[in-house]
């Protein structure tokens, strides 16, 4: 037999070796936890990566691939007259938005209000989601290749859908509204009461209204739109709609429920804000 | 069997590859009643080679798989290479006896392993104020990743077996 020295490992040194290797990590946690010293090294790192994510995506776009290719005539048509109904309504909706947001414009220039800027969108894909299950966090196909910078916000169709909280060449990270470590200003579109949504623990896509007084003018139904304070999403697009309003007389503010319209857990095209 | 010269470093591309497609199945999408279920395929895979191989698969190794799976999810960086190496180690101190073990015994090993995986996981992520679960359902996966760790065992040394990888 040619093996000499490792029949058996020698386990005098494997408990220092243990030691330094936990004394290392802790001094990366704490570095990265709490001074952020780690972002470059970690985007340098997320080169390694990308081909993991690239195939685990790779399923994913090969049968969307094949079913477009497998498509029948009769399917295509089908789809293609419902999709043109919906476009004559939605453009019949936005003429009436174009006057509206003219009219804006002037009443907000009389008011001498800063004018309201068009954002621009860019379409992305969700590609998977963070395997922890605690953490409301998905991946999506744009990185800073394409411009992504980090705090940018995300909407898919229906609504607000996150923002962007660490970049990679080609992906990046984004922490949906309903994550507990996630908060939102925003404003009741019917009276404009400002107020914050913080997002909750645990799978479900909830968020709570914070520090509401038992006098507070809100209903269930009210929707909310973010209100653009914090300067980190635009104002104006939707949250959610009120679920619950649950009045405690031992608690000194309302329990209110807040359900996301945004589909967070089935949107797959999604769009970034520049 | 031809030995001596080649010999250590035969085989580095199968432990590669395996760890690989274990990164796939980490973030393989899952149905979100099933996430909570989802083996901790490193660690299994990681147990595995050290059990196999503690020559070639130590702390170190170990160490680095988490620093790739750190930035492969996005966790606090450090937290995956600090369980993983700690999963190591006691694997390392176990291995002869887990070559020994009838399945249930090793299935068991690796339930307390992993389970001691995620508790540490689990606390760290507290201290550090991340998002963690408010229940005991983080302790759920160990479970999962017991009742997989036949078919690593068997299919991780099938494939080490057949590739000649010593």
């Amino acid at each position: 037999m040619t093996i000499n020295k490792s029949l058996f490992i020698q386990s005098s040194t494997q408990g220092y070796r243990l030691l330094a290797l936990v004394l290392v990590s802790l001094i990366l946690m704490f570095a990265d936890n709490r001074f952020g010293y780690l972002q470059q090294a970690r985007y340098y790192a997320s080169y390694a990566v990308t081909p993991i994510h690239w195939l685990s995506e790779f399923p994913q776009s090969l049968s969307a691939q094949i079913s477009d290719v497998f498509r029948s005539r009769d399917e295509l048509l089908r789809e293609n007259e419902a999709l043109r109904e919906t476009l004559l309504m939605q453009q019949y909706q936005l003429q009436k938005i174009d006057h509206l947001s003219a009219e804006n414009q002037r009443l907000s220039e009389l008011l001498n209000a800063s004018a309201i800027v068009e954002d621009i969108v860019v379409r992305a894909q969700l590609v998977s989601e963070a395997p922890d299950p605690f953490r409301k966090q998905v991946l999506i196909n744009k990185g800073t290749a394409h411009g992504v910078y980090e705090g940018q916000p995300v909407l898919d169709a229906d609504g607000l859908f996150g923002q962007v909280i660490s970049v990679e060449p080609y992906y990046s990270w984004v922490q949906l509204i309903t994550d507990s470590q996630h908060s939102t200003p925003i404003q009741v579109n019917r009276n404009g009461i400002r107020a914050v949504v913080t997002g909750t623990q645990g799978s479900q896509h909830v968020m709570m209204m914070m520090n509401m007084t038992d006098t507070a003018d809100i209903v269930v139904g009210d929707i909310l739109v973010t209100s653009g304070l914090g300067q980190r999403f635009p104002a104006g697009y939707r949250v959610g709609v009120i679920s619950s309003i649950v009045h405690d007389p031992g608690q000194p503010f309302v329990t209110v429920t807040v359900e996301p319209t945004a589909q967070l857990d089935s949107s797959r095209n999604l769009l970034l804000v520049f | 069997m031809p030995a001596s010269v080649s010999r250590h470093s035969q085989g580095l591309w199968v432990i590669i590859a395996s760890f690989i497609v274990a990164a796939l199945l980490l973030v393989m999408p899952l149905p979100e009643s099933l996430d909570y279920y989802r083996p901790e395929w490193i660690a299994l895979f990681l147990i595995y080679w050290v059990m196999a191989l503690p020559h070639r698969v130590g702390l170190l190794s170990a160490w680095i798989i988490g620093l790739f799976v750190d930035v492969l999810e996005d966790s606090l960086l450090g937290l995956n290479a600090l369980v993983l190496a700690l999963v190591a180690y006691l694997a390392l101190s176990l291995y002869r006896r887990l070559r020994m073990f009838t399945m249930l015994q090793q299935a068991s090993t690796v339930f307390i392993l992993i389970g001691l995986h995620q508790l540490v996981s689990f606390w760290i992520l507290t201290v550090s104020e991340q998002n963690t679960s408010p229940n005991l359902m983080f302790l759920v996966s160990a479970f999962s990743s017991a009742l997989i760790w036949p078919l690593v065992f068997y299919g991780l040394r099938y494939l080490r077996r057949s590739l000649h990888v010593v």
